[in-house]
């Protein structure tokens, strides 16, 4: 059996709490209001949730800003500091670290993320 | 400040170039001839194969040296080989089986040696006073109704022998007759059994309610304090509560489970005094109890079936039963829960509907209609601190003490302190408190005698072999007398 919450399915035998922290955007603090607002112990599998709350959980979480929302607002800030031709946009540009580390070695992260239209 | 140049295409020049420049000529063909060429080149007279002969780890560092620069950070390889992958050990276990296999109750051995003098408990046994220092067996009927309510715990060592016997204490008659005394005068004798590590406070509370199901009583156990407050189980709020109370309707479900497995009897005929229609199948008045109880069948409604049951058993009527309430690790309900109220506040253990029932009873505030007893038991495993309860039962035992010998301090609140917890407090403010320690020699000497006649213990129990094992125990502890003489069979 899978239940799906916000357009995603989940496994019967997976945590909400974990299942609501794959959403981009949504972290355990977040979660655990979440779950507590709907008073699901943080032990909870996806397979013991009546339906009505998984309903009650996708409205919930249609009002927030996360995934897509979430990934635009961080590109946009992006963007935004670009378009002033701010140091930090520009080091976003260049995929190097923004704040003021070194770049001999150890800049994987930064090349990996920081561009202007980042992913994760 | 405007960016010096074009801000669209900045990428570093040197990644640039490198990415779009041609791999030179070199980098795709070997420099040098590869080894296995000098190989073949061998001599005639060689016994010895030629694919033998060959070196391969040379020739793959000249394969990887033929691929360009390698920086030597990005191939760190550890102790050469890759571990190969695991072997197939057959079908792995389902979920759930480890931990039933791990939590399993096993209530006889027939490798043990059967032992000829031991008898069954009977219903005044346990609060006689000349059964102290015997090893009573308990009857079938009796295990199957400890069992159903959990009174066994896997650590214990009831497996070992062919019939599951316990020890009549001094402790234990003491408060099988303070339970009699309550019954009697239609009270509720209150009491917090408490004391050091293996000490026996779980099975004092099996002993008590070995009494009480023997005497006909109904038994409420909560054999775990902290799995109704760990937030390991569904909640929900309940209406017409204020401030807001929390059922627990799927351990609520278990409880009752519980409950009709091993009070059949009892409940069967007790019958209920005014009619129910709040149950999933309305009842008239006058129908047994056992029909509430047998109702538990869906999680939704085990939360109002077991109020029904409670206010039934609660209604003073004649021809109720007394009742024994008991809890075993007390500290866990005796503190903040884990569980958070849909504002995100932390709930208190005692806003759980379920620990609210126990400590109102603990506290004083039912009465039984028939008397009966609420008995918690402290544990030293895996229980969280709880200031106040550690205060209040100093204190109360100390109150007790002074009673005999005026002397006696009574502990005071450190008035420093932030953590005291004034609800509990006011729970504890007048339970008695039994301390557990060590058994004397007496009975530490028919315990061994119990475990040599079963075949467990393979001495000659004399008093020397005592005075040892119960120095060695710590005056007495049953646990480490466990540790010193049974389980150094265990292999």
């Amino acid at each position: 059996m899978v239940a799906i919450i916000f357009g995603v399915s989940f496994h019967e035998q997976k945590l909400v709490k974990k299942a609501l922290e794959s959403f981009y955007g949504l972290g355990p603090q977040t979660s655990a209001r979440i779950l507590a607002k709907h008073c699901i112990h943080p032990r909870t599998k996806i397979g013991s949730l009546p339906p009505k709350t998984i309903t009650a959980l996708t409205a919930e979480l249609s009002t927030m800003t996360i995934e897509n929302d979430a990934r635009r607002l961080v590109q946009e800030n992006i963007k935004r500091l670009r378009d002033m031709g701010t140091y930090r946009g520009r080091r976003h540009a260049m995929g190097l670290p923004v704040r003021g580390q070194r770049t001999k070695n150890q800049i994987e992260t930064a090349k990996k993320l920081n561009r202007v239209e980042r992913i994760a | 400040m405007s960016a010096p140049n074009c801000l669209r295409c900045l990428v570093r020049p040197s990644a640039a170039l490198r990415l779009s420049a041609p791999p030179p000529a070199s980098a795709l063909k070997p420099a040098t001839p590869p080894l296995t060429a000098a190989a073949s080149r061998r001599a005639p007279f060689s016994t010895t194969p030629a694919a033998a002969a060959a070196p391969k780890s040379s020739s793959q560092g000249q394969q990887a040296a033929a691929k360009g620069h390698v920086r030597k950070g990005k191939r760190l390889t550890l102790k050469g080989k890759k571990k190969q992958k695991s072997l197939d050990h057959g079908k792995s276990p389902l979920p759930g089986e480890r931990k039933a296999y791990r939590k399993r109750i096993t209530l006889s051995n027939d490798n043990a040696i059967k032992v000829p003098w031991l008898t069954d408990l009977a219903a005044p046994d346990l609060a006689d006073p000349a059964n102290v220092g015997k090893v009573l067996a308990l009857p079938p009927t009796t295990q199957d109704q400890l069992r159903a309510s959990e009174a066994f715990k896997p650590t214990q060592t009831w497996g070992m022998f062919r019939q599951p016997a316990v020890l009549v204490r001094k402790e234990t008659v003491d408060l099988t007759q303070r339970m009699q005394e309550a019954a009697a005068a239609r009270k509720v004798l209150r009491m917090v059994v408490t004391g050091n590590k293996v000490t026996g406070k779980s099975l004092m509370l099996l002993q008590a309610m070995t009494h009480a199901f023997l005497n006909e009583w109904v038994v409420i156990h909560l054999p775990e304090a902290q799995e109704l407050t760990t937030a390991v189980t569904e909640y929900a709020p309940l209406a017409d509560t204020s401030p807001v109370q929390y059922s627990q309707p799927v351990y609520a479900l278990k409880l009752l489970h519980a409950i009709r497995k091993a009070n059949a009897d009892v409940l069967a005929k007790t019958f209920t005094v005014s009619e129910h229609s709040e149950l999933p199948q309305s009842l008239p008045a006058g129908s047994p109890l056992l029909a509430i109880a047998n109702q538990a069948k869906e999680v939704d409604s085990a939360w109002v079936i077991f109020q029904a049951l409670w206010n039934e058993l609660m209604a003073p009527a004649p021809n109720r039963p007394p009742i024994l309430l008991s809890l075993d690790g007390l500290a866990h309900v005796m503190r903040v829960s884990d569980y958070r109220s849909p504002a995100f506040e932390p709930i208190h253990a005692f806003d759980l509907a379920l620990v609210r029932l126990f400590t109102d009873a603990l506290g004083g505030a039912v009465k039984f209609p028939a008397g009966g007893a609420v008995l918690g038991a402290t544990s030293r495993n895996n229980s969280p601190r709880s200031p106040s309860m550690e205060l209040a039962l100093a204190q109360r035992e100390a109150e007790q003490q002074q009673q005999q010998q005026p002397g006696v301090e009574v502990p005071q609140k450190d008035p420093f302190f932030r953590g005291y917890d004034e609800r509990v407090d006011a729970v504890l403010r007048s339970v008695q408190v039994l301390r557990l320690g060590g058994v004397d020699r007496r009975e530490a000497r028919a315990l061994l005698e119990y475990w040599a006649a079963s075949g467990m213990l393979r001495t000659v129990v004399d008093e020397k072999a005592v005075a040892e094992k119960w120095t060695l125990a710590g005056g007495g502890v049953l646990g480490e007398m466990e540790r010193a003489s049974l389980l150094t069979m265990r292999v």
